[in-house]
């Protein structure tokens, strides 16, 4: 499995907030890839939008409802096409189905397309152990591979990279000179990975969606790096997770218009590549073999709890991202694991467990905008909550990991708040304590003008390193409504 | 190969039904789509045939204005001498030296080959034989500086020409040399991505489950904007895509 | 109308619901429930509270038929209150008066849960002498989320500080909102940078008794 770094997040996310350079990069995905979705929505009007997203989600209750149905007919019309079915129950036996296939089929050189399974299983480190040289061709995902990092964003993995950055590591990595003219760039991305195509005896792809009636994979791309993994090797790989599978070719037109407005703001991709099997006899080219690796790894669990489930229905377009404040502040790395953004925190908890990625699930302020764009209208704030809910009150250990500092604060405040007398007690003794330590000269707590400037106190210095806090005042609203308003009524 | 590796289906497919809480069983009611047989899809097919038949000037204009918008170079002609002027000038502006094309019907109405040869480009068809392999052909297509292809469909939804593999037509015609042209004809178009996709289907279960073993969406020219959200024209696939459209 | 107030309501339990304490969150919502069984409206001056009664309630007895049908009951009877105004007593110009510029931020619960969208603004278009003007990225999270605002502050800071620069962008002497959280971090964030701008609830700014300036 990939590096798990979700126990990090409070402290990546710290750093990666006040880092300026992702703090710009960060800026320009609201008036990017989310200005770019709103006006493709715009294109097709929104009563038309939200019709093709019901239709989405509908098509995605059903084959999740019947997932064990369509996966089977998915194998047989795959074998049918002369391709061969794989299923790994998680990512070690994925890595070793792989390893098998390239011992086999002496496989030196591989091609690989995007793929964020291929993450999940640490796919590249296990190949390049048994000696096979892979080449990430999606100009993102070989930006990366080349700095040795971890995707920063569902759909464009480099998306926190200047184009100086990427300049001085092509100089540095492809031994060219520097040049940071995106164009020129791309350019060099291209000569570099041409001959890679060619020579490849392998090319690895994803799948954004897997067609049960035709045993077809299909995936949506832009640059043609998926084209050519997947037609000039011998050998054409496709691993994915068990959730891509739908029932009918015709079903895949309402994803092909909602995958890449939601993305990208595109209309469609340049390219939408859909592969039934190895070439046949009379081809001109093509793979002589087609192998689909379908992986499990976690996904049965989230299958069969309720409250998850609906987590399996996302088409990974990356919208829930570019909306969400927090990412928008702590980006991509910050998370620890492969889905970043509010996906993520209810993916990577799902898959690495809870208690791994307790903060995961936590760091979101519930503002909705996630739910809002997600093209299959999958509600992420309620499975945020339930989540919270298995961390806080789970029976089981390995989910629950709420610590005693949090349980004895719910405990008081659920105390406090049962009793209007203990209420009324407790903001009277707050009124007096804050008066107090107003008043101590030495004390860290001031406050001024109706507002607390300065509380060096567990918790409250949280609140007020940054922000005032209205103090409390003196008659609280029900003391108002007693003395003033009751008087009020009684004299009309 | 003849065994799966990993985990037998038989025992995946359990692990899902626990999950699910389910027995072994198939959707009740069944999904409509699947239950399609070749009749009811050819009966649709006729529908769509009859409905893009009686509008085909309004969606040959709707293609082009579409395509034209995600990036093709549109030119338009049902004059074919005009079509082969244009291809000429245009590898005459591009600098090709060797071109590569696929073996489709098209060519035999726009008669390619003769002309370009003429003005000393190499024009390959890439079409297997006994005196050409598909080494050789390979060859050809790296070293080619434009590919030529008809179109197995034309979508007027999203502007898209799509491209099949099979015999005389190569997955790499159309995305290895620098330059794509396509040659739509007419006859070619749908109007929607579930016209085309009702067609697909109605091939698949008329052949009793076969519909070759690749398509291909091809819609503008390769792109990225993976370096600081930026458009950039040309990373792995044609850097400029020309469609003819004749008609 | 008769506008009453129950003198022993507490909480709503929304904040031991949003980190994840749903027993305990019963404990609270059982007492509410009870509270204004026999309430015709309950009005609520604060878009996420009312969002947890109206909306939220129902999730947190969703394994409980009988409290589901309170909740069901109590949920069809709860407003906030521009909602209340403008649906339920058919007001939406209440003569007042408030001279200055105001910039209307809308929380986040008030606008996606309970799907209040223009009340406030078609209110606060009616109050004379106040100038309406836009908010830039109105509709982005202010940063608050309960605890959220102490469990990760350093994100809800960076949140609160994109929401202040857009504040203070419309030259508006006065920021309205809906929701006491919302008022809190961005006035606390406003009070922080010593800024003029005034921090006020819809319902002060349509307080007809109260002078336009205090």
């Amino acid at each position: 499995m990939a590096d798990i770094k979700t126990k990090d997040f409070s402290k990546a996310s710290a750093v990666s907030i006040l880092d300026p350079q992702l703090r710009r990069a960060l800026r320009q995905v609201g008036t990017g890839f989310d200005a770019a979705r709103r006006a493709a929505i715009d294109e097709v009007s929104p009563e038309i939008w939200d019709e093709w997203r019901e239709e989405a989600r509908r098509i995605k209750v059903h084959s999740l409802d019947h997932l064990d149905y369509y996966l089977d007919l998915l194998e047989q019309n795959v074998t049918k096409a002369g391709g061969h079915v794989h299923f790994a129950k998680d990512a070690a036996q994925a890595n070793d189905i792989m390893g098998e296939l390239v011992r086999t089929r002496n496989i030196k050189v591989a091609t690989k397309s995007k793929s964020m399974v291929s993450e999940e299983l640490s796919l590249n480190p296990a190949l390049e152990a048994q000696g096979v040289d892979v080449y990430e061709t999606d100009l993102g995902e070989y930006i990366i591979q080349l700095a040795e990092e971890t995707p920063f964003h569902l759909v464009a993995p480099a998306l926190h990279k200047t184009k100086e950055q990427v300049a001085q590591l092509f100089t540095d990595k492809l031994g060219i000179p520097y040049n940071d003219d995106i164009n020129a760039l791309a350019a060099a991305a291209r000569l570099a990975l041409r001959e890679k195509f060619i020579l490849a005896d392998l090319g690895i792809s994803g799948a954004n969606f897997l067609v049960a009636e035709t045993g077809t994979l299909v995936i949506i791309t832009n640059e043609g790096n998926g084209r050519l993994s997947t037609s000039a090797p011998r050998i054409h790989v496709g691993i994915t997770g068990m959730e891509k599978v739908i029932p009918s070719l015709q079903d895949l037109a309402v994803f092909l218009r909602l995958l890449p407005r939601s993305a990208t703001g595109q209309g469609i991709t340049s390219y939408v590549s859909m592969v039934t099997g190895p070439r046949r006899a009379d081809d001109e080219d093509g793979p002589e073999e087609f192998h689909l690796i379908i992986v499990d790894n976690g996904r049965s669990k989230m299958l069969a709890d309720p409250d998850l489930r609906e987590a399996l229905y996302c088409i990974r377009c990356g919208a829930c991202l570019n909306i969400c404040p927090v990412y928008q502040k702590v980006g991509g790395h910050a998370y620890g694991w492969v889905y970043p953004g509010p996906i993520g925190a209810i993916v990577t908890p799902s898959l690495v467990g809870l208690k791994e990625a307790q903060d995961l699930p936590q760091a979101s302020s519930l503002c909705g905008a996630c739910r809002e764009v997600c093209p299959v209208n999958i509600n992420i704030p309620r499975m945020l909550l339930h989540l919270r809910q298995k961390s806080a009150e789970s029976p089981d250990p390995s989910e629950r990991s709420a610590g005693l500092v949090p349980n004895l604060l719910a405990g008081s405040y659920t105390r406090v708040m049962r009793s209007p007398a203990l209420l009324s007690a407790s903001h009277k003794l707050g009124r007096w304590k804050q008066n107090v330590w107003a008043a101590m000269p030495f004390f860290p707590f001031s406050k001024k003008g109706g507002m607390i400037r300065k509380a060096s106190l567990p918790l409250l210095s949280r609140w007020t390193r940054m922000r005032d806090l209205p103090e409390l005042p003196k008659d609280t609203f029900r003391d108002i409504w007693k003395k003033e308003l009751s008087k009020d009524k009684e004299g009309h | 190969m003849d065994r799966s590796l990993g985990v037998p289906k038989a025992e995946f497919l359990d692990s899902v039904r626990r999950s699910l809480d389910r027995k072994p069983a198939a959707p009740d009611p069944a999904y409509p789509r699947l239950l399609d047989g070749v009749s009811s899809l050819q009966e649709e097919a006729q529908r769509i045939r009859a409905r893009i038949n009686e509008n085909r000037p309004a969606l040959l204009d709707r293609f082009a204005e579409v395509a034209e918008v995600r990036g093709w170079n549109v030119h338009r002609t049902s004059d074919p001498e005009n079509a082969m002027a244009h291809i000429q000038s245009l590898a005459d502006s591009l600098g090709v030296k060797n071109a590569v094309r696929s073996d489709q019907e098209v060519f035999g109405q726009i008669l390619v080959d003769a002309p370009l040869e003429s003005t000393g480009i190499n024009v390959t068809t890439v079409s297997h034989g006994p005196d050409r392999s598909r080494e050789f052909l390979r060859s050809s297509i790296i070293a080619a500086d434009i590919g030529l292809t008809g179109a197995d469909y034309a979508v007027a939804e999203t502007g898209s020409v799509i491209v099949m593999p099979r015999k005389g037509m190569s997955r790499l015609v159309s995305v290895v040399p620098p330059v794509h042209l396509a040659l739509v004809r007419p006859e070619d178009l749908v109007e929607s991505l579930d016209d085309l996709f009702l067609l697909r289907r109605l091939e698949y279960h008329e052949k009793g489950g076969e519909m070759g073993s690749y398509l291909n969406f091809i819609t503008g020219p390769s792109r990225t904007a993976d370096i600081e959200q930026t458009l950039v024209v040309g990373v792995h696939g044609p850097k400029e895509v020309h469609l003819v459209l004749l008609g | 109308m008769d506008v009453s107030f129950q003198e022993d309501q507490t909480c709503c339990g929304q904040p031991l619901y949003n980190a994840g304490y749903s027993k305990k969150a019963r404990t609270l919502a059982r007492r509410v429930l009870d509270t204004f069984k026999d309430s015709e409206y309950v009005v609520v001056p604060s878009g996420s509270c009312a969002a947890m009664m109206r909306v939220f309630y129902l999730d947190l007895f969703r394994d409980d038929p009988k409290m589901l049908k309170q909740a069901e009951l109590l949920s069809s009877k709860v407003y906030e209150f521009s909602q209340f105004l403008t649906s339920v007593l058919g007001v939406e110009d209440t003569g007042s008066t408030y001279s200055g510029t105001a910039t209307y931020h809308p929380s986040c619960h008030l606008l996606r849960e309970m799907e209040v969208r223009d009340e406030p603004e078609t209110l606060l278009r009616s109050v004379s002498g106040l100038e309406l003007t836009d908010l830039p990225g109105a509709e982005t999270c202010c940063g608050f989320g309960g605890a959220f605002s102490i469990k990760f502050p350093h994100i809800s800071e960076g949140m609160l500080a994109d929401k202040v620069e857009n504040v203070v962008s419309t030259g508006a002497d006065t920021l309205v909102s809906c929701d006491m959280g919302c008022l809190m971090q961005i006035g606390g964030g406003l009070s922080r940078q010593d800024s003029d701008i005034k921090v006020r609830h819809l319902a002060q700014v349509l307080d007809q008794d109260q002078s336009s300036n205090s």
